[in-house]
């Protein structure tokens, strides 16, 4: 079985509503692939995401989500670049289908461990 | 006469509506045990039914009228036990606990409508008390997520490290994870630190 990663950019990002980044998640997730956000979820992107997962879930084929969102403290020089340029680094976002992820946790000195599932033909 | 019904009418208008105290964690967190001990210690009565196996509570479960006594005054509260807060509901989970599948599968079902639930519910409590498991990490996405929320709405909250009765217990990991909140270690099961946590209500969550 292969792995598909897609990473969705956050000027792609920037111009979506809640939903529609919700709906875009959902949908890769449903597929079988792991999504890798340029941005931090807010916590209320956070809350719909699990209420919308919780519809989603379907008792024989889909079992739900892991997700983390890695924040990024701001430097200096990212706050005088979000000055300069008015582009904000806000982190990341790591969401996986459950089937396939055990867990996404941070360790210690700000490692973010994602354990997979042993899956049958992997 | 007329000063009575005067001071009457003061007292009622003085009277703060009762706190809406709800109880959010993480699935198997111990919110049920704590919000029994709270009922019980305050009410002599329970509000919910326990059980090792996840999501027993699929329902909101609510007892009006508790009233915390502490040597800082009282506090009346309707306590509001949530169904744990989850990401994932795989009904195979429940059938490794006995349960048939057809039972696995509304077990399932009922978590999915009451995590639903709970999270709805997060626009109306007053204050809350997050329940944590002190012998698990608590550097989970959902703790993240329901503190994250919890702020942003400016609602009053204390931690509860719960299960210090377990050998494993480590209520510091949480203190450390989240610094800027109030951390109560307790046993909801056995009451130790109970009146530390009563204190805490009485004094962040007014």
């Amino acid at each position: 079985m292969k792995i598909q990663l897609d990473f969705i950019s956050s000027e792609r990002l920037s111009g979506m509503k809640p939903m529609e980044k919700i709906d875009l998640i959902l949908n890769k997730i449903k597929k079988d692939i792991i999504v890798v956000l340029e941005e931090g979820l807010t916590p209320e992107e956070e809350k719909e995401l699990i209420e919308a997962t919780m519809r989603e879930i379907d008792i024989e084929n889909f079992h739900g989500i892991e997700f983390y969102r890695i924040d990024h403290k701001a430097s200096f020089r990212d706050k005088l670049a979000f000055y300069l340029t008015g582009k904000k680094q806000t982190g990341l976002t790591i969401v996986g289908p459950a089937k396939m992820i055990e867990a996404i946790k941070r360790e210690p000195e700000g490692v973010i461990t994602m354990i997979a599932k042993l899956m049958p033909g992997l | 006469m007329i000063l009575s019904l005067y001071k009457k009418i003061l007292q009622i208008l003085r009277r703060k509506k009762n706190i809406q105290l709800g109880f959010y964690g993480p699935v198997n967190a111990g919110k049920t045990t704590l919000a029994n001990r709270i009922s019980l210690d305050w009410l002599g009565k329970e509000i919910g039914k326990v059980s090792e196996i996840p999501h027993e509570t699929r329902h909101i479960q609510k007892i009006e009228n508790v009233v915390i006594k502490t040597n800082n005054g009282e506090l009346r509260m309707n306590l509001i036990d949530m169904p744990g807060i989850a990401t994932e509901i795989d009904y195979k989970k429940f059938q490794a606990y006995g349960l048939s599948e057809e039972e696995a599968k509304r077990r399932a079902k009922e978590a999915t409508k009451g995590v639903i639930e709970a999270i709805k519910w997060l626009d109306s409590v007053d204050a809350v008390l997050v329940v944590m498991d002190s012998t698990q990490d608590p550097f989970t996405q959902v703790n993240i997520t329901i503190i994250g929320n919890l702020e942003a709405r400016k609602v009053p909250m204390v931690i509860v490290a719960n299960k210090i009765d377990l050998p494993e217990a480590n209520p510091s990991r949480i203190e450390n994870a989240f610094p800027q909140h109030v951390v109560v270690p307790v046993s909801a099961l056995t009451g130790e630190n109970i009146e530390k946590l009563y204190e805490a209500i009485q004094k962040h969550l007014t």
